[in-house]
């Protein structure tokens, strides 16, 4: 009797946890909305410009968040572009091949990376640019290339574990079946483990993604400033979103300035949805490619 | 050596982190029949299967010491040998598992999974192959329709056939069955076991179950394996 009154107060507890953080999901986003949805115009995006015009890059923005816009999509792509690779990649040789102390050890690593604040690793990446600068090649500046690699840097260590943990996750039967039938090791990674292992690797990828949006810190003081225009170079300046978002809230002069904060806001959140769908749909191509549905 | 011998096992030894689990066992298998290896469970009966094909070494932690001799087309080899190619062996040597492991793809993927690992990548003989397999499963006339559906949508007795379709397709000359009915009901059972009689005419079988009704019914010679020792049985 005590046992089935327990169970029920951890379906509730269960319940309530839950509609309680979409409850704070829903305040949020009807805040946004409430705060900058009528600031949401084309104008937002391009000021004055003709959009036809600015999204062929034939007339430069001034007075709209276009070049944020272009900045923060390139910026992510560039620096997940930059971190998935080696980060599947160390996944990998951290579940099928790395074994006793070595492991250990890099798991202790990977996991102190991962819990190292992103002002300290835009910190770090700026002391090397100075550096490089110094020592080497004298026309490297804060740039969109070292935020790009900055964050891959902050967020390799997600790759890393998302990808070991999936794999490791795969119960012992599956992961011998290919072997009995004449499998190599490497035939085995990429024509069962990593397959069956997409949804865990693609969710780390998702957190990475959004992490690597939403980052104000690693790119304040690698290469963002306020006004750059589209990027032209990886080697130059460039705008991002949160870093806008950023300074219009810590300086802004009218009421209007903030709304356009708050829409800032609002399309930084509908791009990391863009990004996250299109996650998606690279996963359910591939797993289809491989096998039905996971 | 024994003419009719097909497997022959002296001094195997398998230890599991630091935990002896086989000791010190030998044992001759016979060419083309049923050899089934019975006894209590956890004793490490489906532990001697992966010493056969080398399968163990997959697993972190396990170990084996001593010779087992198989008897292929070329001649007799070591198949604890150094030299000795373990996809080439695994295609010798084929396994089919307690619980029927299709891979989450259609009945015609998986067929093929096996030849596509080994790099056989015409068309034409891929399809026949998987036929000719499937006939030998007695599963071609149940699948042949909806050889592009999902494999997990089959009954548990199909999918059991299906994966010793899939172990036939690279025409071993061994296969080992752990268990291979013990998740199926007694019709699904009983099918198998027919199976497994018809197979034996050109293959060697080694058969782990511990249903004794079963054993009588199927196998040629019995071995017992308890307490890390493997014993003749009557």
């Amino acid at each position: 009797m005590k046992s089935s009154w327990n169970e029920k107060a951890i379906v509730v507890f269960a319940w309530l946890s839950g509609l309680g953080l979409l409850a704070i999901f829903a305040a949020v986003i009807g805040f946004l909305i409430i705060h900058g949805g009528r600031s949401l115009q084309l104008s937002l995006v391009f000021g004055d410009t003709p959009p036809l015009a600015a999204l062929f890059f034939r007339q430069r923005v001034f007075d709209g968040l276009f070049p944020a816009i272009v900045g923060t999509v390139a910026l992510v792509l560039l620096a997940m572009g930059i971190a998935i690779p080696p980060g599947i990649a160390a996944g990998i040789y951290m579940a099928e091949y790395c074994r006793g102390k070595t492991r250990r050890l890099l798991g202790l690593f990977f996991d102190i990376l991962a819990g190292i604040p992103s002002i300290v690793i835009g910190l770090f990446g700026l002391s090397v640019t100075i550096f490089l600068h110094r020592h080497f090649f004298r026309q490297l500046y804060p740039s969109l290339l070292i935020s790009a690699l900055s964050l891959a840097f902050l967020v390799l260590p997600y790759l890393i574990r998302t990808t070991q943990g999936a794999l490791e996750d795969i119960p012992m039967d599956v992961r011998l079946s290919a072997p009995a039938m004449g499998a190599s090791r490497l035939q085995n990674i990429f024509m069962v483990l990593l397959p069956r292992s997409l949804k865990g690797i693609s969710s780390g990828i998702l957190l990475a993604t959004g992490r690597c949006a939403e980052d104000t810190a690693v790119i304040m003081l690698t290469g963002v400033v306020a006004t750059a225009g589209v990027p032209r170079s990886l080697l130059g300046n460039y705008e991002a979103l949160p870093f806008y978002i950023y300074y219009i809230s810590s300086q802004y002069a009218d009421r209007q300035e903030l709304q356009r904060g708050f829409g800032a806001a609002i399309i930084l959140l509908f791009i990391c949805a863009l990004l996250f769908a299109a996650a998606l749909a690279v996963r359910r191509h591939l797993s289809r490619r491989f096998f039905y549905h996971l | 050596m024994n003419a009719d011998a097909k497997i022959i096992i002296e001094n195997l030894s398998f230890f599991y982190r630091r935990r002896q689990v086989l000791t010190d066992i030998s044992a001759v298998f016979p060419a083309a029949a049923i050899t089934a290896v019975t006894g209590p469970s956890g004793q490490g009966k489906s532990t001697l299967l992966t010493t056969l094909n080398r399968l163990w070494e997959e697993i972190p932690g396990a170990a084996a010491t001593g010779i087992v001799r198989m008897q292929f087309e070329d001649g007799w080899r070591d198949v604890n040998a150094p030299d000795i190619d373990l996809p080439w062996l695994r295609r010798r040597v084929g396994m089919v598992f307690q619980a029927p492991n299709p891979l989450p793809a259609s009945v015609y993927k998986n067929m093929a999974f096996p030849l596509r690992i080994a790099g056989v990548s015409n068309k034409r003989e891929v399809e026949a192959r998987v036929e000719d397999a499937l006939r030998q499963a007695f599963l071609w006339r149940e699948v042949k329709d909806r050889l592009d559906h999902d494999a997990r949508t089959l009954s548990g007795g199909q999918q059991q056939r299906l994966c010793i379709a899939r172990a036939l397709i690279l025409e071993p000359e061994i296969l080992l069955l752990d268990e291979p009915t013990s998740s199926l009901d007694a019709e699904a059972g009983r099918v198998i076991e027919e199976l497994l009689t018809s197979l034996k005419e050109s293959r060697t079988l080694v058969v782990v179950s511990h249903y004794q009704e079963q054993v009588k019914r199927i196998a040629d010679r019995v071995f017992r394996l308890e307490k890390g020792s493997l014993q003749p049985q009557a």
